[in-house]
C-alpha cells in the first residue's frame, strides 16, 4: 500500500460501491460491524422487541452528533482531534485521546473476536483462525495493497443486506414492533441496562464521529457544500440506524425470547428465512467481511488521531512505514486486539462487552463535541442554534446517565451491594 | 509560472534548520536563558519584594515583522478580575515567576491592538508552519529568551517529551526540553489581524517555497489558517501555488474568499488551470467571479470554459507564439524576450498563414539555427504539423503526442485556426490526477 489512508475522491472512485454514497453514510454505517451486529442480535433475542423504543431515541442522538461533528469539519477544517487540542487544556486533551485510544481497542478486539465467531461456523477453529487474520491484516496493511483488500472485505459485508429482506419474510409480530417502536417498552433489570448502554456504545462510536470529520475535511467540503453533507450524515445516520433495527426485528422473529445469545450459529438463524440452511454460511460472510475491514481501518484511525494530537498527521500519512511510533501503536493494537479475542470464553460476551466499554467512554467524547459545536468562536454562525443546543444537551445527558448508571451498578455489585 | 531564483532542496533547508538549532542549543547560555510559556503560565506574579498580586494568564506578543516578536505585556488574574500589564512594568520573567518593577502598578483591561496575539490562547497548541521544513506544526512549546530591549518569542518545540512533560507535575512544566525547536525566525504564524499595518508586499520567508508545498501546505491548514497564508502571498506566487492544489480543496478555498481576491487569483493563473478552476464553481458564484475580474482577463477566459473538462480545449492554454509565414527570423526572435512570462508554455512558434490557418508548430531549435533573414515559410517542414481538434478527448491527445514524439500538440478549431496548445505535463496531470505531487493526504479510508 502506498497511502496508510488511501482517499476516496469521490470522482474517482465513483466505481465504487460505498464512493457513491458521502462520508456521512460510511461513518455511521460503520456501527453495523461485528460488535454492532452481535449487540443488536442480542437485544432481539434477549428482550424482543422491547430495545425498538431506545434504537428510536438513539437514532436522534446519532443524527445530533453526527451532524456537529461533520459540521466542525466543513467549518473548521480540522480534524475533531486537532480541534480539541487547540480549543481545551492539553490535560484535557490527553482525557480525550486516551478516552478514543482505549475505544477503538475495544473495537478491534471486537472485531477480531467477529473474525474468530465467523470461521468458528465454517468450522475453523479460532485459535487458528484469529493469529492467521492477525498476521493477514497487517501485512496487507503494513506491506500489501490495502485498497484491492477493502473492496473484497466491503464485497462480504454486503451479505448483511439481507437482514432487509428476512425481517419481512421471517414475519414479525407487527403490532408488537409498532407498539414497541413508539412507546417505551423498558425494563428495569440490570441486563436490559446493561444491554442498553452496548446498544449505545455501538451505535454511537468514537471512531465514528471523528471519521465522519476528518472525510468531511479531507473531501474539502467547506461551508458552501454544507447544507448537501448534513444531508449525507443525517440521511447516513438514519439509515444506518434502520438497519440496525431490522437485524433487531429479524433476530426476534426469529429466536426472540430464548433469553442471552451463546453463539454466532444462532444468530445467524435470524437469516434463515432468506438463505434456509446456508443461513448460517451467509451470516459467517458479512460477519468476516464487516470485521476484517474494521480490523484493518480502525487501528489505522488510532495511530492517525494520536499523530494529529501529537501534530504529526503529515509525516504519518505520507511515511507511515517510516513513522516507527505509529506503525508501533497500529501493531500493538492488532496484536492485542487479537490477542484478547483468543482468550478463551464465550466470543458473544466479550463483543457485548467491548460495546459496553465502548457505551462508557461514548459519552466523554459527545461532550467534547457539544461544547466545541457550542463554541462561537470556533463555529461562528454556525454555531449551535438555542433549539439544537437543547436536542443535544438531553441526547449527551441521557447518554451519560445510562453510562452512570451501569458504572454504579457494576461497582456496587463489586462492593456487593447489588 | 512567475519566475524565481533557484530553489535550495528540501533536504538542504532541513539541514540548514537543523544546523540552526544545534547553533542555538549549543550555547549553554542559550539553553539557560530559555523560558518556557507553557510552563510559565499559571504561575505567580509578583510585586518586587514578594507579595502575590494575581496569576499568568497569557502572554502578549506583537507580530512586527521582526523575526523575534517581542513580548509587550501579560494578563493577569487578579482576584477574579483579568488585568493587561504592559511589558514595561515587568522586572523579571523567570521560570517560574514574573516580577514586577513597583508596588504600584496600573491595571488596565487588555484590549488587542493590531499584530497583538496571545501566546498561550492564540498560538500554544496551534497551527503553524514551518517554511524551512515545508510542513505545518503543531506549538508544543514557546521558548522565550531576554534580548537587549526586552523579552522576546525565540523558539517553538514541536517535540513529543514537551507534551509529556506539560502533562507531567508542575515542577516539570517549567523546565525547557528543547529536543526539536524550530528558530522562530523560520515560523509564519496565524491568529493575527494586521489592522491598518497590513504588510506591504509579498512575505519573503514564504516566496522561498515551490508552488507544489505552498499547495501542501495550504491544504494542511485548517480554513482561517489558510486564507491567512494566501494574504502574505503576492498574487503571482498565490495562483501558481493554487494552481497545485487538488480540485475540491481549490474550489473550498475560492469559496472562503473575497470574491474581489478570488477573482484576482484566478486571473493570475495560467489560462487553462483558470478555466479548471472556473468550472469547478457554480454558475452564479462563476458569474461573480468573472464579473470581479479585469474584462481582458475574463473575455479570455470565457471561450475556455465552453469546452468540456476532459477535451482538447478543456486541455489547453491558450497562450500561443503566433507568427506570421512571411515573418523574417529575426522579427520573431525579437518578439521572444517578451515572451519569457510564459515560457513554460513557449514550446514553440506557431506559423499562420494570411487566412490565420495553422502552417506549422516551428521547434524553437530550428528557430535558433535559422538565419536572421530566414523567413518563416522557408522553415516550415513538409510534412503536417501534430494537432488535435478541440472536442478531441484526451485519449487521442495521448495518441497524438505518442505518435510524434513531440512535447505539445497544437489545438485548432473547425477551420484549422490554432487556438491553443496542450503540453505533455498537462496531460500527465489528467492521466494521473492523484499523482500529481505524489500527494497522499489522507486520514481516513
Amino acid at each position: 500500500m502506498n497511502r496508510p489512508f488511501p482517499r476516496m475522491a469521490p470522482r474517482r472512485r465513483a466505481v465504487w460501491l460505498f464512493a457513491a454514497l458521502g462520508p456521512g453514510v460510511i461513518a455511521a454505517n460503520a456501527g453495523n460491524d461485528a460488535g454492532g451486529i452481535a449487540t443488536y442480535a442480542s437485544a432481539g433475542s434477549q428482550f424482543v422487541y422491547r430495545m425498538l423504543f431506545l434504537m428510536v431515541l438513539v437514532t436522534v442522538a446519532l443524527v445530533v452528533v453526527q451532524e456537529m461533528s461533520a459540521r466542525l469539519g466543513a467549518y473548521t477544517g480540522e480534524g475533531l482531534v486537532s480541534l480539541i487540542r487547540e480549543q481545551f487544556s492539553l490535560r484535557t486533551a490527553t482525557v480525550a485521546v486516551v478516552c478514543l485510544v482505549v475505544a477503538n481497542l475495544g473495537l478491534v478486539v471486537s472485531e477480531f473476536a467477529g473474525i474468530g465467531a465467523a470461521f468458528e461456523i465454517f468450522g475453523v477453529s479460532r485459535y487458528i483462525a484469529v493469529p492467521l487474520a492477525a498476521v493477514g491484516i497487517w501485512a496487507v496493511v503494513v506491506l500489501g495493497s490495502y485498497r484491492y483488500a477493502e473492496r473484497v472485505f466491503l464485497l462480504l459485508s454486503v451479505a448483511f443486506l439481507a437482514y432487509p429482506i428476512s425481517l419481512f419474510l421471517g414475519h414479525p409480530d407487527w403490532g408488537q414492533v409498532a407498539t414497541n417502536t413508539l412507546w417505551p417498552h423498558f425494563l428495569a433489570s440490570h441486563d436490559f441496562i446493561v444491554l442498553a448502554v452496548a446498544l449505545v456504545g455501538t451505535t454511537i462510536t468514537p471512531y465514528m464521529q471523528l471519521y465522519q470529520a476528518a472525510a468531511v475535511v479531507d473531501r474539502g467540503i467547506g461551508p458552501d457544500d454544507y447544507p448537501r453533507e448534513r444531508l449525507d450524515s443525517v440521511g447516513g445516520a438514519i439509515f444506518a440506524n434502520l438497519i440496525s433495527m431490522c437485524i433487531i426485528i429479524a433476530t426476534a422473529a426469529a429466536i426472540g425470547g430464548t433469553g442471552a445469545l451463546t453463539s454466532a450459529d444462532q444468530a445467524a438463524r435470524a437469516l434463515e428465512p432468506v438463505a434456509g440452511a446456508s443461513a448460517a454460511m451467509l451470516f459467517a460472510v458479512g460477519l468476516l467481511g464487516a470485521s476484517a475491514l474494521a480490523a484493518a481501518v480502525v487501528p489505522l484511525s488510532t495511530a492517525y488521531a494520536l499523530a494529529e494530537a501529537v501534530g504529526a498527521e503529515r509525516s504519518v500519512s505520507r511515511h507511515f512505514r517510516e513513522a516507527k511510533l505509529f506503525l508501533g501503536l497500529f501493531t500493538g493494537q492488532v496484536v492485542l486486539g487479537a490477542a484478547v479475542a483468543l482468550i478463551p470464553g464465550n466470543l458473544i460476551n466479550l463483543l457485548l462487552n467491548t460495546q459496553i466499554l465502548n457505551g462508557l467512554i461514548t459519552p466523554v467524547i459527545l461532550v467534547f463535541i457539544l461544547i466545541l459545536a457550542n463554541r462561537r468562536t470556533v463555529l461562528g454562525d454556525a454555531v449551535n442554534s438555542p433549539r439544537f443546543r437543547a436536542v443535544a444537551t438531553i441526547s449527551v445527558i441521557g447518554v451519560s446517565v445510562l453510562a452512570t448508571v451501569v458504572v454504579a451498578q457494576t461497582v456496587g455489585g463489586w462492593l456487593g451491594m447489588a | 509560472m512567475a519566475r524565481r531564483p533557484p530553489f535550495p532542496s528540501p533536504a538542504a533547508l532541513r539541514s540548514r534548520r537543523d544546523r540552526r538549532t544545534e547553533r542555538l542549543l549549543a550555547n549553554r547560555a542559550v539553553l539557560d536563558a530559555l523560558t518556557s510559556v507553557a510552563g510559565l503560565v499559571g504561575r505567580p506574579v509578583r510585586i518586587t519584594g514578594g507579595a502575590e498580586v494575581g496569576r499568568l494568564v497569557d502572554l502578549v506578543a506583537r507580530w512586527d515583522g521582526e523575526p523575534y516578536p517581542p513580548i509587550t505585556g501579560l494578563m493577569v488574574k487578579v482576584g477574579r478580575r483579568l488585568a493587561f500589564v504592559p511589558s514595561e512594568q515587568m522586572a523579571d520573567l523567570g521560570r517560574t515567576e514574573v516580577t514586577l518593577r513597583s508596588a504600584t502598578f496600573s491595571l488596565r483591561d487588555f484590549e488587542r491592538r493590531p499584530g497583538e496575539v496571545l501566546l498561550n490562547g492564540d498560538v500554544l497548541d496551534h497551527q503553524l508552519v514551518d517554511v524551512d521544513g515545508v510542513r505545518v506544526v503543531r506549538a508544543s512549546d514557546l521558548y522565550l529568551a531576554r534580548v537587549a530591549d526586552g523579552w522576546r518569542l525565540v523558539g517553538v518545540d514541536v517535540g513529543f517529551p514537551s507534551l509529556l512533560r506539560r502533562l507531567g507535575p508542575r515542577r516539570w512544566r517549567a523546565r525547557p526540553t528543547p529536543e526539536r525547536v524550530i528558530d522562530w525566525a523560520a515560523i509564519q504564524p496565524f491568529g493575527v489581524d494586521p489592522g491598518p499595518l497590513r504588510l506591504q508586499g509579498e512575505n519573503q520567508t514564504l516566496a522561498r517555497l515551490r508552488p507544489g508545498e505552498l499547495a501542501d501546505l495550504l491544504e494542511e491548514l485548517g480554513r482561517p489558517e489558510r486564507t491567512e497564508l494566501l494574504e502574505r502571498l503576492g498574487p503571482d506566487s498565490a495562483a501558481d501555488a493554487l494552481e497545485e492544489m487538488e480540485a475540491d480543496e481549490l474550489r473550498t478555498l475560492l469559496r472562503d474568499l473575497p470574491r474581489q481576491r478570488a477573482a484576482e487569483l484566478i486571473g493570475a493563473m495560467e489560462p487553462d488551470e483558470a478555466a479548471d478552476a472556473l468550472r469547478d464553481l457554480d454558475p452564479d458564484e462563476l458569474d461573480e467571479v468573472l464579473t470581479a475580474m479585469k474584462p481582458t482577463v475574463a473575455m479570455k477566459l470565457r471561450p475556455l470554459l465552453a469546452y468540456p473538462e476532459s477535451s482538447a480545449g478543456g486541455l489547453m492554454t491558450t497562450r500561443l507564439l503566433l507568427a506570421h509565414r512571411r515573418d523574417r527570423v529575426r522579427a520573431v526572435r525579437e518578439r521572444l524576450p517578451a515572451a519569457t512570462d510564459e515560457r513554460g508554455d513557449l514550446d514553440g512558434v506557431v506559423v499562420v498563414d494570411d487566412g490565420g490557418r495553422l502552417l506549422d508548430d516551428l521547434r524553437l531549435v530550428d528557430l535558433l539555427l535559422a538565419g536572421d533573414d530566414d523567413v518563416l515559410e522557408e522553415l516550415v517542414e513538409s510534412s503536417e504539423p501534430v494537432t488535435v481538434h478541440s472536442d478531441a478527448p484526451l485519449d487521442e491527445v495521448v495518441d497524438r503526442l505518442i505518435d510524434s514524439r513531440r512535447t505539445s500538440v497544437i489545438v485548432t478549431d473547425d477551420d484549422h485556426h490554432p487556438i491553443g496548445r496542450i503540453l505533455a505535463d498537462d496531460v500527465i496531470d489528467a492521466l494521473v490526477p492523484a499523482r500529481g505531487r505524489h500527494r497522499v493526504h489522507v486520514r481516513f479510508p
